[in-house]
């Protein structure tokens, strides 16, 4: 049952980080708690729901599954991440330079805009992601594991060492790390600041997509409300490894899932959402620059 | 200053004066917006049909009924309110509530007015419990509910060892609670524990569950979560047999649970379209709003009775009509209804539904 | 051609993202409205912003006091003038006033952000709903519990939180908020879990209740008054003065010879102090009380009150209070487009007005 326990727990932990990933690397550059990214990942797992019946309704699922679901994949992604893009225009581009408080007060507005607009235009009660895998899978040392679940490891690991890649060796990525460090300077080598903080918010909502997306086919129902509780959860994560450290973000959300699925088994399943903010609060108090955080190097 | 003071009686006097409109005010509170909607849509119909029945007929006491909606999102703090709101403005009785935390904190603001109400769906023993003589429901309760599950358990299925879960709401863990108690020494549970409404992973808890062996798992919730649950239960290769109650009984079930739905069961009332009396009263609603809900026939039933005993007691004096309520015998569309003294229906209307090849079908009668 | 694009740029960016999930029709719909809206709006913009001078002007020194009679005169003949609705609507007003001056006073004096205030309200609203409908003791028994255990766990939760420096602080107590949440939610066997507790009881005074909706309004509304006073005198005592100073620059004022830690930790405490006060209110009101009315976006509700307002500002937050608790229910025909409205304006005030209504000096905030 211990690892079967584990499973379970790096399952949501590699969803937790997808989505963490993108809280860190807005942090890192805005010093901004992106209140609607929780939202974001909302957004991405309805349009994975309203492609993939699309796609159905066209005719495209039944000649190939696969297909279907690659292009409600690549189609959820780019409005995710347009979303992402429009989101950071709206509401925070205006505010660059303002107190504190005003970005935050505004990712907060935004998170309950995104989230009454998904209720109005896709009703309040739960939408249902047809059942595409079933329960088959594999045994294997007495543990079952399903290939959805399989599915979920492979794509998140694949994305986080792309990522990993994309901000150690790419341009882009090292403009991305230098903004971080220093905006000023970064501007006065000739980073355009602007179009850095636009990628960020396309990546990170690219993340929250896949995460959304994953999560719908995983539970099979999506509501307008999926995005709050994941979003805290997430942050939490991202706290958890060190605000601002990519790699941070990555762990914070496995040790955050595994914590949650021992806790929850071993302990008590009722109180189970109250073990990620017990460790996080335990976290910030013993180490407040989080476990990864404060080395500076490997920031966005 | 003493002006302005006259000034402010002056407005006292207009307000005061406000012409009211001849009419009786119903009540009607249910989840109108929220993860429950379709519920409070389904419930509103109804009894929107059953008034413009009675309007065309003349109205009640000569006047017009007019229904006024409350929304209580399925959500107790919510459900105060409405219940507030309808005493302020003078509501003769209440339909409502849907789902018994929100009736139970309600009916105490209903009871202080003296206000009578009739609840289509509250399944929960302690709505009626209190003593309150102004407090009715036309469904059944789940202590009947869990001890026909139980039976059915026992009789039919013949398991030994039964895993219990619960939502944690009024109405869920009550279920579960009864259930578990009917089962008596016949049945050993393994396992009892609560899950939260809104909860998408109930893996961790299944895994333990799985560890435990059970021949069953129960669920006293509703068919979001129950959806959920027994999909999981498959995924890790929890094979027990799966069953709930009426909460849970939703198409909506059997499509979040896809294959896994079938073969679970659930207890319920028989199927109206059996019912003669109810021919009628189905093909109105199906002409007017499509499908039926699974409370819709209550609803219009609750409204039929209530509006019955007012025109009976020829009076909005609440206590007059409540005392009517408990003394009349009323035929609607379910058939002969009659309250005890509690409040409750006579009879217990359970039997066990199954749901196969996607849809639900009457399953074994106690 | 590149200037009639951009012309479109905005309207058709914000259509095509709307089309998934409105569908062909309201998505074009959409577009055609905002094609005219976005350039309308533009040109009004810079038309004001050109024609400035025309448009500001300056608000005249009134005598407090002619603004003060009227509010209080019209507050205390409201029962004899309006229906019981709006009676029941102006305690609620009452009760979150005093809840958003409590948050003011963390948030506004001394520039730190609470994110989980509504766990302090909770835990006044639940000492007061526990000790009276299961304990069976009566309201001024309860007050001085609820009130103290409320103050105190304003206290002990800042003691480890404020050794955090920036956001961290602000998401100490949002851990803390949803911890409380979860607690009420879980513990059963005392709090009766989501169901909530019913049969609270209400104040009387001398063997008179005060369960009438107007005894009780009167009841409220004195509260309040007392409640702002207090408030007002305290934020201009050397206390209030220490915890401006703070707000504005902790080290210098550290300097100056002021305890930063105490005094954050008095204005911590004073603040949850009064969020109990409001919730004994909200729970004798209500005479039932549930989990659900503090979560997190209750937090964020009673901090757009004292934003709206502005930030540090008595009377600011005051207005703020109001108008969040009266606006919704003049939406009510709106109902469902009410929070949707709410997070939208919360945006626009932030781009247009991040100083809240009243809010004057730039008040800046380090958590």
């Amino acid at each position: 049952m211990f690892f079967q326990q584990i499973i379970n727990g790096l399952i949501l932990g590699g969803v937790y980080a997808l989505i963490a990933l993108g809280y860190t690397m807005v942090y890192g550059i805005l010093q901004l708690i992106n209140f609607a990214h929780g939202e974001i990942y909302m957004i991405g797992a309805y349009m994975g729901i309203i492609f993939l019946a699309f796609f159905t309704a066209a005719g495209i699922t039944e000649q190939s599954l696969a297909l279907s679901l690659l292009l409600a994949f690549v189609l959820s992604i780019s409005f995710t991440s347009a979303y992402g893009y429009t989101v950071e225009k709206i509401a925070y581009r205006p505010l660059r330079g303002a107190k504190r408080l005003s970005p935050l007060i505004s990712a907060i507005g935004m998170s309950i805009f995104l989230q009454n607009y998904a209720m109005l235009t896709q009703g309040a009660t739960d939408k249902v992601f047809p059942d595409i895998m079933g329960a088959a899978g594999v045994d294997f040392l007495g543990i079952k594991i399903t290939y959805m679940q399989i599915f979920i490891i492979v794509v998140s690991s694949a994305i986080m060492v792309l990522l990993h890649l994309f901000i150690k060796r790419t341009t882009m990525g090292m403009a991305m790390r230098a903004t971080a460090q220093d905006k000023t300077m970064a501007s006065l080598v000739g980073i355009n600041i602007n179009q850095v903080i636009s990628v960020t918010f396309v990546i990170g909502s690219a993340l929250a997509a896949v995460a959304g997306i994953m999560i719908a086919m995983y539970y099979g129902v999506v509501n307008y409300f999926i995005g709050y509780t994941a979003g805290i959860k997430a942050f939490t994560a991202a706290v958890l490894g060190g605000i601002g450290s990519i790699p941070g973000a990555m762990f914070g959300g496995l040790i955050l899932g595994i914590v949650e699925s021992l806790g929850a088994s071993y302990i008590s399943s009722e109180y189970k959402d109250a073990y990620a903010f017990a460790l996080l609060i335990v976290i910030l108090l013993l180490k407040p620059e989080g476990l990864f955080g404060g080395s500076g190097e490997g920031k966005v | 200053m003493k002006r302005l003071l006259v000034i402010l009686f002056a407005f006292a006097l207009l307000f005061g004066c406000e012409q009211k409109k001849d009419v009786i005010k119903i009540g009607v509170a249910g989840p109108m917006t929220g993860p429950q909607a379709k519920m409070g849509e389904d419930f509103k119909n109804a009894v929107q049909l059953a008034v413009e029945e009675w309007n065309q007929a003349g109205g009640l006491l000569g006047k017009k009924i007019e229904i006024i909606v409350g929304d209580d999102q399925a959500d107790p703090k919510q459900a105060v309110s409405v219940a507030n709101k309808f005493v302020i403005e003078g509501a003769a009785g209440i339909l409502g509530h849907f789902n018994s935390s929100c009736s139970i904190p309600a009916s105490d603001v209903y009871n202080r007015a003296g206000i009578p109400m009739i609840t289509p769906a509250s399944t929960n023993p302690v709505l009626t419990e209190r003593g309150y003589k102004n407090v009715f429901r036309v469904c059944g309760r789940d202590d009947q509910q869990g001890y026909v599950a139980a039976k059915f358990v026992i009789d039919n299925l013949r398991l030994k060892k039964a895993a219990v879960l619960h939502d944690k709401t009024t109405y869920g863990q009550g279920l579960a609670d009864e259930f578990k108690k009917s089962l008596g020494d016949a049945v050993d549970v393994v396992y009892y524990g609560g899950v939260s409404i809104g909860e998408k992973d109930f893996r961790t808890v299944l895994t333990t569950i799985k560890t435990k062996r059970p021949e069953l798992l129960y669920f006293g919730g509703i068919y979001p979560e129950a959806g959920m649950l027994v999909k999981q239960a498959r995924e890790i290769g929890l094979d027990a047999k799966f069953m709930s109650g009426d909460g849970a009984i939703d198409p909506l079930f059997i499509q979040i649970a896809g294959k896994a739905s079938e073969g679970a069961y659930f207890t319920f009332s028989p199927d109206p379209e059996h019912i003669p009396s109810a021919r009628s009263f189905i093909e109105k609603y199906k002409k007017r709003f499509g499908e039926l809900g699974p409370y819709s026939i209550y609803a219009y039933d609750a409204a039929n009775i209530l509006f019955a005993a007012i025109k009976e007691a020829n009076t909005t004096d609440g206590k007059i009509i409540s005392e009517r309520l408990h003394s009349m015998t009323f035929s609607g569309a379910l058939g002969a209804i009659s309250f005890d003294e509690k409040g409750d229906v006579a009879k217990s209307p359970y039997i066990v539904w199954t749901a196969k090849d996607g849809k639900f079908v009457e399953f074994w009668r106690p | 051609m590149e200037k009639y694009l951009r012309f479109i740029a905005a309207p058709a960016l914000l259509s095509l993202l709307f089309l998934p999930f409105g569908g062909l029709k309201r998505a074009v719909a959409l577009f055609g409205f905002l094609a005219i809206l976005i350039p309308a709006l533009k040109g009004l913009f810079r038309y004001l912003i050109k024609h400035k001078e025309r448009f500001i002007f300056k608000m005249p020194q009134i005598d407090k006091k002619i603004i003060l009679i009227p509010i209080l005169l019209l507050s205390f003949s409201l029962p004899f003038a309006a229906k019981d609705y709006i009676v029941d609507i102006a305690i609620l007003t009452c009760i979150y006033i005093i809840l958003a001056q409590g948050l003011n006073i963390i948030v506004g004096f001394t520039g730190l952000l609470n994110l989980g205030f509504a766990a302090y309200y909770a835990i006044g609203a639940y000492t007061y709903a526990i000790l009276t409908a299961r304990l069976g003791f009566d309201f001024w028994t309860a007050l001085p519990f609820s009130l103290a255990l409320s103050a105190l766990s304003g206290l002990l939760l800042a003691i480890p939180a404020l050794r955090l420096r920036g956001d961290y602080f602000a998401i100490v107590t949002l851990g803390f908020g949803e911890i409380v949440h979860l607690i009420l939610n879980n513990w059963d066997s005392l709090t009766y879990g989501p169901n909530g507790i019913s049969g609270i009881a209400a104040p009387s005074v001398m063997g008179i209740s005060f369960e009438s909706l107007n005894y009780y309004y009167y009841f409220v509304l004195v509260i309040t008054i007392v409640a702002l006073i207090i408030i007002n005198n305290v934020h201009s005592s050397n206390i209030g003065r220490a915890w401006i100073s703070i707000r504005e620059d902790e080290i210098a004022s550290s300097s100056m010879g002021i305890n930063t830690m105490s005094y954050k930790l008095y204005s911590s405490a004073f603040g949850a102090f009064w969020a109990g006060l409001a919730g004994v209110l909200f729970a004798a009101k209500m005479k039932f009380i549930s989990p659900e009315s503090f979560t997190f976006m209750e937090s964020v509700l009673i901090l757009c009150m004292v934003i709206l307002g502005g930030i540090g500002s008595i009377a600011g937050v005051t207005i703020g209070a109001a108008v969040l608790v009266v606006l919704p229910e003049l939406l009510r025909e709106v109902q469902h487009y009410r929070m949707i409205l709410l997070g939208a304006g919360l945006i626009a005030l932030m781009i247009f007005r991040p100083q809240g209504i009243l809010g004057g000096r730039g008040v800046s905030l380090r958590g």
